[in-house]
């Protein structure tokens, strides 16, 4: 799940950026990398600093890969990767195998009366209902709750998470360097032999998770509601966690489905940053690793948007104070306007000297934020480019989507002044440098540009796509993308029988 | 999701494994070796004359410098009827630029170079930090130091952070979780505490520029302030740097007071805040927690990490694992370096199950206060401390800001080597004994904020009391607190003749010139100090005052418009920022505070109550009343800027005549609403022909 942009303002995201080849030349004398027979490609950076080390399992499926009527199944799966293998948290394997399977025996005939719609025997139903709710009680009785996280946690584990958006699913935590072994076996185990333990008390949660982190939140509920109006025919229209009807019918056969297909060794990338040997970290990768069988590479989503033909406006009603979101279609990431998107959103809002910081929140004070986001929800595919308007106190969204107008219409008749332009590459080129501080934050980005671009090195490599960048190129991206036809505003409004902030007293 | 088929390509795969070594049947037959050693970065000490503590600590993996200057102040000094001023003046100190650069151009010619500096102040601290490439170091430690020592708090930035502010309230109840998070910190800590209490738009439209400026003078001064600073540079040279850029700075203020005591004993209950667009209950459970240094600190962590800290907790286990209620649910014993924490148990669940949920925590709660732990559960819980223990040094900027934190709470250096022993020696008694002691159900504030409607079963049906929430947000008063408007004009002048009569009539304009010699005696709570005090006036503005302490003689000489103040460390000139604070006496002086309404520059008004309110356009303003029987002033009320108590009033008795005018021999003083000084005016002499020359001597 992605965080919307406007609680930490992200400044420069998702810009690529760069140090100086001879850096580059440096930091590759550290990096190893290597393929497995199956396809599983490691990247590998030594830095003996401190006996720590950070991993980090970048598998190239999100919830772009969501079957219809099955959203939020990447996300699911994700949730059960922490639930333990066939020999981690249970008690005896075999009579859990059992138990799990009759679940799964009594869910189908569930589903089959429930089928039947209108014709279902509602004390059948509910005679079902109470044999698949025993049945769970069963299974569960084998589980050692929470044991796989647990074993992470005892061994000095920090950071354990895991992040399911619309392009890719991932898995990390750091280890004391004594450690290591540990997590080869722990990871490779998670995706030899899970078990679908607990997956419909888990469904619960991600339930609970959704309901947190949209339904209850207003500006996720906008976020989402915007996605699915700019976007009505590819799955970056679809929540990564998942429309709340689908989440509640997902089955277990959903989640092997998925698994089966995405969590092939050739669609995963693992990096490994640390005090480590290289030399060690292949033969820990093939003996553990290895073990995986090779399958077929699945196939990438092939929808593709349709060009948008007129302006589309939604209003969601809210009691919260309002936000609008603004989004216009722009092309993927690997499309050779995508370097200019990155430098449009950093001249309108990446920082303080930002148009949009100066004009709407300094100088005319419409809005208490204001930004943009140049790939929204994901790179992989077509999406948007994002503008966010929180108006101040006492404004409207109105006035703010105005201003913002004129303020387009001004940045595509004049060309960006070449000071504006130094400072967005300088600026770019220093925040990769801060970006290789963290050891963590470094095995995701190595993992990340090479599933994305097909090498790491893209990573330094980028900075050069973006030097090149001009001020024609940029007042041309502006005057193409940025256009009333191309544009879904969505915004929240508030109902005129709304109780006032915090309600009846 | 085992795989059910296996291809030709799997069995091709797993003889190629065949060929490496096995892994093991159990992660238990791992053996690990023991980590190397770390090494701790030493970090290069040095104090200035000026009492400026600087500490450096070298790292070459990147060409970057960073630096924070620490600085002992905090909103928990903010005046109660100003909240929101110590985050204003933090903001302010960057926003508002230098006295050489706007904040504008500041903004330009940092993001010019990929550099930052940036100010903020938090509850106990505030910061000053600088980010920036190598090569631009000395460009940014120049304008860090400009940020520090001069300010110039550009009234239009603090407009604008003003505005933001407001916005930000009007925002606070769109987001349950931060409602529930707040509504607990004020229910537990209290909210008329600086730690219970929260910014409104009132408090925010009372905080003016002078008070801004004297909250920075009050607490940014190098003898309160710490600098670290850390990267990719020689020690010995940043040393240099830093002398000749902070050594001359030798402003002095008195040590910054300590921070207030926590002592609040909240109406234990269910406190229930509606919202209706939501679909989950956001809730948090609790009691004040601990400071880090007590004894039972190590035990409570390991008590609250087995009750709902992380994955293994027994409140994930339960309410999340189990019941399937919540994403989010856990507990943190919540200490802190210097006042007690919050002991929290927070989540959010379906409005439907929020009483189920709240029934589980609760026998949790009870579960960890009656029975031992098993040990497993305690071997659990001190090998994750143990085995993560590394990551606390893993890299050098977490030594330095550890070292940081300890000197400016007083911490031991090896504090964090002590807790970690500690842990290790904790056993299941000592679990149960600070549970047991330590949490007490009875005393719990439970907040939760959802839609009750949906809730299923009420809550309280255990019999505790359930407390509605307002949650509305109090508009700004909409009598302005401002010369403009509002009062009596007319009744403020008859108020004001009355009193004029009675003190001398027209004998009042004929004084040019006051010395008075005076005892104030503070309260043992404001610190127990006997002050002689020798105050001279002399018309228009020269006002001079000496005031003599167990630490010396302090004189402070002003002619209006500049001064000076001498300590016996020397005389330095009175910052612009502090003059508000000098030529306030010279607008309360008796002799021009009342004929104030012959007076073009100032207003006069009076409210229903005969309050009557005195001001001018340079932001100086007191309120007087008066005793209705003699006519004279009663109390007068002014505010202090940066000072946490809020405003002071004066009340007068023991009127006295000197040469035809009556003046008040003795003054109660009260601060906040509480006395903390009495003052006895000893002698008072008239008209002596003072001269300029004579007041502004210095000594």
């Amino acid at each position: 799940m992605k965080l919307f942009p406007y609680r930490i303002p992200l400044l420069v995201l998702l810009l690529a950026c760069s140090l100086p080849a001879q850096d580059l030349h440096e930091f590759e004398k550290h990096v190893t990398e290597f393929t497995l027979a199956n396809g599983l490609h490691f990247i590998v950076l030594e830095r003996h600093e401190a006996p720590v080390v950070s991993f980090h399992t970048y598998v190239n499926a999100g919830s772009v890969d969501d079957p219809k009527g099955r959203t939020g199944v990447a996300h699911m799966f994700e949730h059960m990767a922490f639930k333990g293998t066939d020999t981690i948290g249970t008690t005896n394997a075999v009579a859990e195998k059992k138990a799990l399977d009759e679940v799964e025996r009594v869910y189908d005939q569930l589903e089959a009366e429930r089928n039947k719609i209108e014709k279902a025997d509602p004390a059948k139903l509910k005679a079902l209902q109470e044999t698949l709710d025993a049945a769970i009680e069963k299974a569960d009785s084998y589980a050692v709750d929470n044991l796989y996280p647990r074993i992470i946690e005892e061994n000095g584990g920090v950071g354990m998470n895991a992040e399911t958006s619309e392009d890719s699913t991932k898995y990390f935590y750091n280890f004391p360097a004594n450690r290591v072994e540990l997590w080869f076996y722990l990871e490779s185990a998670r995706f030899l032999h899970p078990v679908p333990r607990q997956f419909y008390k888990e469904r619960s949660v991600v339930r609970e998770e959704r309901r947190m982190r949209t339904e209850s939140d207003p500006q996720g509920k906008l976020f989402e509601q915007m996605l699915a109006s700019a976007i009505i025919a590819h799955p970056y229209r679809n929540p990564p966690v998942g429309w709340a009807s689908d989440i509640e019918n997902l089955r277990v056969k959903d989640a092997r489905e998925f698994f089966a297909t995405y969590y092939v060794p050739g669609n995963i990338t693992i990096s490994i940053v640390g005090d480590v040997d290289a030399k060690r970290m292949k033969a820990l990768a093939e003996e553990y690793f290895g073990r995986i069988a090779k399958r077929p590479l699945p196939t990438p989503v092939t929808t593709v948007e349709p060009v948008q033909e007129g302006p589309r406006r939604i209003e969601v009603q809210s009691p919260a104070q309002p936000i609008e979101l603004i989004a216009y279609h722009r092309p993927d990431q690997h499309h050779q306007d995508d370097p200019i998107f990155d430098v449009v959103a950093s001249i309108l809002s990446g920082g303080r000297t930002s148009i949009l910081y100066r004009d709407l929140v300094r100088d005319k004070r419409l809005a208490l934020a204001a930004g943009a986001d140049a790939t929204v929800p994901g790179g992989k595919y077509p999406g948007l480019f994002l503008f966010y308007l929180v108006p101040a106190q006492g404004h409207t969204p109105e006035e703010n989507e105005k201003e913002l107008d004129t303020l387009l219409a001004n940045f595509q008749k004049e060309k960006v002044d070449d000071a504006t332009l130094a400072r967005v590459k300088t600026k770019t080129r220093a925040g990769l440098i801060h970006q290789l501080d963290s050891n963590a934050g470094l095995a995701q980005l190595l993992a990340e540009y090479y599933v994305s671009y097909g090498d790491w090195r893209k990573l330094f490599t980028a900075i050069d796509d973006i030097e090149k960048v001009t001020a024609d190129d940029v007042q041309r991206v502006a005057r193409q993308y940025f256009n009333p036809d191309n544009r879904t505003i969505a915004l929240t409004y508030q109902p005129a029988t709304a109780a006032p902030a915090g309600g009846a007293k | 999701m085992r795989m059910l088929r296996l291809s030709l390509m799997a069995v091709v795969g797993l003889a190629a494994a065949a060929q490496t070594a096995v892994p093991p049947a159990s992660y238990k037959s791992l053996k690990f070796p023991p980590l190397r050693e770390i090494a701790i970065p030493k970090v290069d000490e040095v104090t200035l004359p000026n009492g400026l503590k600087v500490y450096l600590l070298e790292s070459h993996s990147l060409p970057i410098v960073r630096g924070t200057a620490l600085i002992r102040t905090g909103n928990l000094f903010d005046p109660a009827d100003k909240v929101g001023l110590a985050g204003l003046t933090g903001d302010a100190i960057r926003a508002g630029g230098t006295t050489a650069k706007s904040g504008d151009q500041l903004d330009e010619e940092l993001e010019n170079i990929a550099a930052s500096v940036e100010s903020q102040i938090g509850e106990s601290f505030g910061t000053v930090s600088f980010s920036t490439l190598k090569e631009r170091t000395d460009e940014v430690l120049g304008i860090f130091h400009d940020l520090i020592v001069e300010p110039a708090f550009r009234e239009d930035r603090i407009e604008l952070a003003k505005s933001q502010v407001r916005s930000g309230i009007s925002r606070r109840n769109d987001d349950a979780r931060g409602i529930a998070q707040r509504e607990f910190t004020d229910i537990v800590y209290g909210r008329n505490t600086p730690y219970g209490w929260d910014i409104e738009y009132s408090t925010i439209d009372n905080i003016t520029r002078a008070d801004i400026v004297a909250f920075y003078k009050r607490y940014y001064f190098p003898a309160n302030m710490i600098l670290a600073v850390q990267g990719d540079f020689d020690a010995a040279a940043m040393k240099a740097k830093i002398s000749n850029l902070f050594g001359t700075w030798n402003y002095r203020q008195p040590p910054a007071p300590a921070f207030p005591a926590v002592n609040n004993q909240p109406k234990p209950g269910i406190y229930l805040a509606s919202k209706t667009d939501v679909s989950q209950t956001n809730f948090a459970i609790g009691s004040l927690g601990g400071i880090l240094r007590d004894k039972d600190y190590p035990a409570l962590e390991v008590m609250a990490d087995i009750l709902g800290g992380g994955f293994k907790s027994r409140l994930f286990l339960r309410v999340r694992t189990q019941l399937g209620y919540a994403y989010e649910v856990g507990a943190d014993w919540g200490a802190n370096y210097d006042h007690p924490g919050l002991f929290s148990i927070s989540g959010s669940t379906k409005s439907a199950s929020t009483a189920d949920t709240l029934q589980a925590i609760s026998d949790e709660v009870n579960r960890i206060r009656t029975a031992p732990v098993t040990a497993e559960e305690l071997e659990t819980a001190k090998q994750t401390v143990v085995n993560s223990f590394v990551f606390n040094f893993d890299t050098p900027s977490k030594t330095l800001n550890r070292l940081l934190t300890y000197r400016y709470f007083g911490y031991p250096d090896d504090f964090i080597f002590q807790y970690q022993k500690a842990v290790e020696a904790v056993t299941r008694e000592d679990i149960l004994r600070v549970a047991k002691q330590y949490l007490d159900p009875a005393k719990f504030v439970t907040v939760a904020v959802g839609n009750p409607k949906e809730f299923g079963k009420p809550l309280g049906s255990a019999g505790q009391p359930v407390t509605e929430l307002d949650l509305t947000i109090p508009e700004p008063k909409a009598a302005p607190k401002k010369v403009a408007g509002g009062g009596n004009p007319e009744a403020g002048k008859a108020l004001l003749a009355k009193a004029r009569a009675a003190m001398g009539g027209d004998r009042l304009a004929g004084v040019r010139d006051m010395s008075q010699t005076a005892t104030v005696q503070l309260d043992p709570a404001a610190g127990g100090l006997k002050v002689s005090q020798t105050a001279q006036w002399l018309a228009p503005g020269y006002f001079r005052q000496e005031n003599v302490l167990p630490f010396g003689k302090v004189t402070t000489y002003s002619d209006g418009k500049s001064g000076w103040s001498a300590t016996p460390q020397g005389v330095t000139p009175i910052p612009e920022a502090q003059m508000q604070q000098v030529t306030l006496e010279t607008f309360r002086m008796w002799f021009s505070l009342l004929r104030s309404d012959e007076n073009p520059e100032r207003t006069v008004q009076a409210d229903s109550e005969g309050k009557v309110e005195i001001a001018d356009q340079n932001g100086h303003r007191v309120t007087l009343t008066f005793d209705p029987k003699t006519g004279l002033p009663a109390t007068e009320t002014y505010a202090a800027p940066g000072n946490p108590n809020g405003a002071v009033e004066e009340v007068f008795s023991d009127w006295q005549e000197t040469a035809g005018v009556q003046l008040p021999r003795r003054i109660t003083l009260r601060q906040g609403g509480k006395h903390f000084a009495d003052a006895t005016i000893t002698s008072v002499a008239l008209n002596q022909g003072l001269t300029a020359e004579q007041i502004s001597k210095k000594p």
